[in-house]
């Protein structure tokens, strides 16, 4: 555990020396200049109009991480030769993983929460009450992020980068319109259900992970569907990266 | 009592590497590879470039998986953690992390072993003295010569105080005082009861360093032994300097002179030891000067360009420092 956490850190402490939080400076400048036009206008809807830019946002900034030093995350260790130390010292392949892993949700974690302060900050600064709704919708997007590095990470250690780089991001836009698959069936005449079925299973669905439109419309969204949600990325995640973890075992580090 | 086993046992170890585009075509790299090194010794791996020395290493470190055959080191399996627990490694062209300072480095290696934070601190210190890194503890190994960058893989192979040492080609890279001080601390390695295994090609460094010597060709070993067991340590013949001579009042000399060649005005002499009384006089009378005599034992060089010829196919060689 202390050797996860090791790998943890380093891993974030990269990420914060390589300029992975930059993007909070564009985060800031969407909520600032958004902030001003929309104060000027002063429309009844502004405070929906943040919070759905803020969200977005966040979700975006938040998918382009999670996907491309998720892809790099591992492989670039061993591109690099950079675990060879580490290895041959008592740290063993899956705490490597698993320490890359938290190491990155943790990034995620202080890139998000960053992000949601600064969505509260520019409503409260309009004087747009803080809804804590708004966290349901924070966290859901947060466990997505988890799911993305997850399947980065797997695919950044059974392919190369640039082949990993392009199917995660067809993973992702692929469960971001599950419902266009459902329908694979009125495409494809001959798909058998079964095929179908597989097919919704293997890929990922993040529509679950999208409560933006319930939480800036006012839809309740319970504890129940939140726990629904995140028993469906800890399976996921978890068998993901359990993948990932017997790819690992296996590779050969030249 | 149980006799220790030997710090690292090879049994029969195999490796090929899949190469091409299908990778489908198979290059032997390590071929029945049988070896034991017992404990306290300095162990060099010699050969080639290309004749399997880090493969080896890269496979007794688990980074690799052996074909068929097997190896334990200090004991256990090869992988085992409890061997890592006292295990240093010096990879080959090593590469730490950009972003990161020596100390900060070493600290990360401490935690991986378990240190305390106390232990780690002082340790780190500790280490980067002796590699001569003191100045630049807190400089980002980006800006790292490649030299600065082996003297850090040395101290990271030593955070554990390892009973064994593995260094792939420990002086690459470095400068004359780094060689010197990579030297010293091998021999204080040893000298606390450490093993240390090290491959290098520069023969002049396992010849002052090695206990025992294994010499790699195409993934096969050609020999093993303690250095004056491979090299015969009998003075092969007296080297003598003259000056004053031309070539054709050599040709005159007794019959003992082997060989000669000019260096500038000078001329170098190979001489059979029992008639060099015969020829400084012959020198002299022919108006000669004799420099210096020197007796020349066979070194590894000699033994290797004697054994191996000229390289197998895919190596390259290089003699000397
Ligand atoms: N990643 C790899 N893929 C394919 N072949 C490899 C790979 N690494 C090494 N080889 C081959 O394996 C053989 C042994 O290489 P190895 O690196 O073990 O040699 P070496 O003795 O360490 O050489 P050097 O003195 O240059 O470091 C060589 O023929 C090399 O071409
Ligand atoms: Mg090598």
């Amino acid at each position: 555990m202390r050797r996860v956490a090791a790998v943890a850190r380093n891993t974030f402490r990269e990420s914060v020396r390589e300029r992975v939080l930059y993007n909070l400076l564009f985060f800031a400048v969407i909520m600032t200049v958004s902030g001003l036009l929309l104060g000027e206008l002063s429309i009844r809807q502004d405070a929906k109009i943040i919070k759905d830019l803020g969200l977005a946002a966040m979700d975006l900034f938040g998918t382009l991480i999670a996907l491309f030093v998720g892809v790099g995350l591992v492989s670039k260790e061993i591109e690099r030769r950079s675990l060879h130390p580490l290895l041959a010292k008592p740290l063993s392949r899956d705490e490597f993983l698993l320490g890359k892993f938290a190491g990155l949700g943790f990034t995620l974690l202080v890139n998000v929460g960053l992000m949601t302060g600064g969505l509260y900050a520019t409503l409260l600064a309009l004087r747009r009450g803080a809804d804590p709704a708004l966290l349901k919708a924070v966290f859901a997007i947060y466990l997505a992020l988890l799911v993305t590095v997850a399947l980065a990470l797997l695919l950044s250690i059974l392919t190369s980068t640039a082949v990993a780089s392009v199917s995660t991001l067809c993973l992702v836009i692929a469960g971001r319109y599950s419902d266009v698959i459902l329908n694979l069936g009125d495409v494809v005449p001959g798909m058998p259900a079964w095929a179908l079925r597989a097919v919704m299973i293997l890929i990922p669905n993040f529509r679950n992970f999208d409560l933006k439109d319930r939480v800036v419309y006012g839809d309740p969204v319970t504890f129940g569907d939140l726990g629904w949600i995140t028993a469906y990325a800890a399976a996921y995640t978890g068998t993901v990266i359990t993948l990932a973890v017997i790819a690992f075992r296996r590779r050969e580090l030249t | 009592m149980v006799e220790a086993p030997p710090a690292v046992d090879i049994r029969g170890l195999s490796k090929s590497y899949r190469i091409g585009h299908l990778r489908a075509q198979r290059r032997q790299a390590v071929h029945d590879l049988s070896l034991r090194v017992p404990r306290g010794v300095v162990f060099g791996c010699l050969g080639p470039n290309g004749s399997g020395k880090s493969t080896t290493l890269k496979l007794l470190l688990g980074l690799l998986f052996p074909d068929s055959g097997s190896a334990t080191i200090l004991g256990q399996p090869i992988g085992a953690r409890a061997a890592r627990q006292s295990l240093g490694y010096l990879p080959e062209n090593p590469y730490f992390y950009d972003y990161l300072t020596p100390n900060e480095y070493l600290d990360y290696a401490g935690r991986l072993f378990g240190l305390p934070p106390g232990a780690r601190k002082d340790r780190t210190r500790e280490l980067l003295d002796l590699v001569g890194l003191a100045e630049a503890a807190d400089v980002h190994l980006r800006r790292f010569s490649k030299g600065m960058l082996q003297r850090l893989g040395v101290a990271q192979a030593l955070v554990n105080r390892p009973e064994l040492v593995f260094l792939d080609e420990p002086m690459s890279g470095l400068d004359p005082l780094g060689r010197r001080s990579v030297r010293e601390i091998i021999l204080r390695l040893k000298a606390e009861g450490s093993t240390v295994f090290f491959s290098t090609h520069i023969l002049a460094d396992a010849e002052t360093l090695c206990d025992e010597v294994a010499l790699l060709r195409g993934g096969s070993l050609v020999a093993k032994g303690r250095l004056d067991q491979i090299l015969s340590l009998d003075v092969t013949h007296m080297e003598v300097l003259v000056s004053g001579l031309g070539p054709q009042e050599v040709s005159g000399l007794p019959a003992g002179v082997e060989t000669f060649r000019a260096m500038g005005e000078r001329l170098v002499l190979h001489v059979p030891e029992k008639e060099l009384g015969d020829v400084v006089v012959a020198v002299e009378q022919r108006g000669g000067r004799v420099l210096s005599v020197q007796p020349v034992r066979q070194s590894l060089e000699d033994y290797f360009f004697a054994e191996m010829g000229h390289p197998a196919k895919g190596e390259t060689w290089t003699a000397g420092a």
